[in-house]
């Protein structure tokens, strides 16, 4: 059953967002846009690469290269960020009620939103992968595609993880979504987008350990960039692993939670 | 808990707490409003309920609270012996509820992926899921839209489609809150009868219904609990709740030259309890025509007020004798007019 919710979730979420052909076209159409906006924004550093030091080795890593790994990451971080506020979508169309009147297990449908956010956002990557293919150059060393693969899995699973996790906060309260708000510009600047961690005052270190953006930016530059070996990247891979694992047992604890403090406080039908 | 009923409330109370401040940084006051106090009531298997009172009665908050979508502040509720707070989860799969004038549907999905959706939710088994929709649709009389997007269907299609996803999980309780809110007159009595021939008699689903249209439970309700202010005053079937009226019948008539004396003479009348006149546009014969209402003790008292009016100088043009109906009891019980 829990597979099946979660697929159900996850079409019904596309369907209900892809309503018309033109919702399609226009979300594969404006990355594109976007693409070439990032292009002349770098351009005028494309000869420049970036000091990435880290397990007591340094690493080139193409400036432009390092900056649109951080972009492509962050757009999905928020993406999960913004499957957080799925359930503020049901709040306000008067179908939260519907769906958790029902008995299906509340993680799966959790995971269904997030997993359609994470399909949406497989449009955006794919057409500024693209842009940038086409119109900029960025020195590409990879020798280890399994750890480059493995890296994105995993980064992939700990940020939708971490999205249901904050979906969450959108069951127990109408205020919920704001929180994905709040979130978007301290995790820009705390997980190294757009610049590397050893720039990072020290005391903040800690919290951008807790991102599992952080440890997805550095696992898909080393080895994307950097040339970096599944060993090399070993580390950050387990991290993230952990924080996968983590961020979904929590999301069960927090959804149990979240749904019965709702029903105490009558939260469930405020819009 | 007694496993016998398929619903049971024991001493169900319910708060909110509302807090507001007089502005941004103004001091914060707290009020609770009690919406649901002390009731206990039972529904028996393949039993039309009806959950009577006016609006803010706690009718819905009681329909809430079993279904599992809201917590009691205190007392308890079973559904088929399940207890709505610590087996949710067993509660869920057996019930369902449509609500009026309330959206609980996709209008992006078509009436089918609407249904579909709630089936995979539900754990419909897979082999019935289409035939259950295809049936639902047809019952419902929306097999010819079932593809088209709900938002492109009327309010009366949209309440219908409500009914078929508030049926896709063969629910053993249904639960109906103020089903037929809104929509028009005909689709109503076809929503009314389907209810009553279709879901209670022959799949002999047990269904609690909430309304304030009194026709509504006068015409589908095995028996009715009256809400009023959060408290059950009454709860019986119509007929028996009826004989309790003090005033149980009602003589309704049309005098013409009637004067105050005539009116007040009635008063003087043993079997009468209460007389009121009420404005009445209407002429008979060229004469202006005025409207009495008598609550009588019996209908035996029809003779003697019809011969006690001959006697004096005005005319009945028409009389009504009427039984008390649940219109009645509602102002009778929840003192509402």
């Amino acid at each position: 059953m829990f597979t099946r919710v979660v697929l159900a979730e996850a079409v019904k979420s596309l369907k209900v967002y892809f309503f018309s052909s033109r919702t399609l076209f226009w979300t594969l159409a404006l990355p594109l846009g976007n693409g070439l906006y990032l292009y002349f924004l770098y351009l005028p550093f494309a000869a420049k690469t970036v000091d990435l030091y880290f397990n007591a080795g340094n690493y080139k890593i193409d400036l432009v290269g390092f900056t649109i790994v951080g972009q492509l990451l962050y757009s999905f971080f928020t993406m999960m960020l913004l499957a957080g506020a799925s359930f503020d979508q049901e709040r306000w169309q008067g179908t939260l009620e519907s769906v958790l009147l029902s008995p299906a297990n509340r993680v799966a449908i959790l995971l269904g939103g997030a997993l359609a956010n994470a399909v949406n956002y497989l449009w955006m990557l794919i057409a500024l992968v693209l842009s940038w293919i086409a119109f900029i150059h960025v020195n590409v060393m990879v020798t280890d595609f399994l750890a480059l693969f493995v890296s994105l899995v995993l980064s992939y699973l700990a940020m939708v993880a971490l999205g249901m996790c904050l979906e969450t906060a959108e069951i127990y309260s109408r205020r919920g979504g704001i929180l994905t708000g709040w979130l978007q510009e301290p995790v820009m600047f705390l997980s190294g987008q757009v610049f590397p961690l050893q720039s990072m005052p020290a005391f903040l270190l800690p919290l951008s350990y807790l991102l599992p953006l952080t440890f997805g930016l550095m696992a898909v530059r080393l080895t994307l960039f950097g040339g970096a070996s599944m060993y090399d990247v070993a580390i950050p891979l387990a991290v993230l692993a952990s924080m996968a694992v983590i961020f979904f047992l929590l999301s069960r604890l927090l959804v149990s939670y979240a749904e019965r403090r709702a029903k105490v406080k009558a939260t469930l039908t405020q819009f | 808990m007694n496993g016998n009923f398929a619903v049971e409330a024991r001493q169900l109370s319910r708060d909110y707490v509302s807090t507001k401040r007089s502005h941004v940084f103004g001091k914060k006051s707290t009020t609770i409003i009690r919406a649901l106090d002390r009731v206990d009531f039972e529904i028996h298997d393949g039993e039309l309920f009806g959950l009577l009172g006016p609006n803010g009665a706690g009718k819905t908050t009681t329909v809430k609270i079993l279904c599992t979508l809201l917590e009691p502040t205190s007392g308890h509720a079973f559904v088929k012996g399940y207890d709505v707070v610590k087996d949710g989860g067993l509660v869920r799969k057996i019930v369902n509820m449509v609500a009026g004038g309330e959206r609980m549907l996709y209008y992006r999905l078509t009436g089918r992926e609407n249904l579909k959706y709630f089936a995979d939710l539900y754990d419909v088994p897979k082999r019935d899921v289409t035939t259950r929709v295809d049936n639902l649709l047809e019952l419902m009389g929306l097999s010819d839209r079932a593809d088209d997007e709900v938002e492109k269907y009327s309010k009366g299609m949209r309440q219908r489609l409500q009914v078929c996803r508030g049926l896709i999980n063969d629910p053993e309780m249904l639960f109906l809150d103020e089903p037929t809110l809104g929509l028009d007159v005909n689709i109503a009595k076809d929503l009314r009868s389907f209810i009553r021939e279709k879901v209670v008699r022959e799949q002999g689903k047990t269904v609690l219904l909430t309304t304030h249209y009194m026709f509504e439970a006068e015409e589908m309700c095995d028996r009715v609990g009256f809400l009023s202010k959060g408290k059950l005053v009454a709860v019986g079937k119509p007929e028996e709740l009826k004989r309790e009226v003090p005033s149980g019948f009602s003589i309704e008539l049309l005098v013409a030259r009637l004067t105050e004396e005539i009116a007040s003479s009635l008063r003087q009348l043993e079997s009468v309890k209460r007389v009121i006149t009420t404005d009445y546009e209407g002429e008979a014969e060229g004469e202006k025509v005025d409207r009495l209402v008598i609550d009588v003790d019996s209908d035996k008292a029809l003779p003697q007020i019809l011969n006690h009016l001959a006697s004096k100088p005005c005319r009945v043009v028409s009389f009504n004798l009427r039984g008390p109906t649940l219109e009645d009891l509602f102002m009778f019980y929840t003192g509402e007019k």
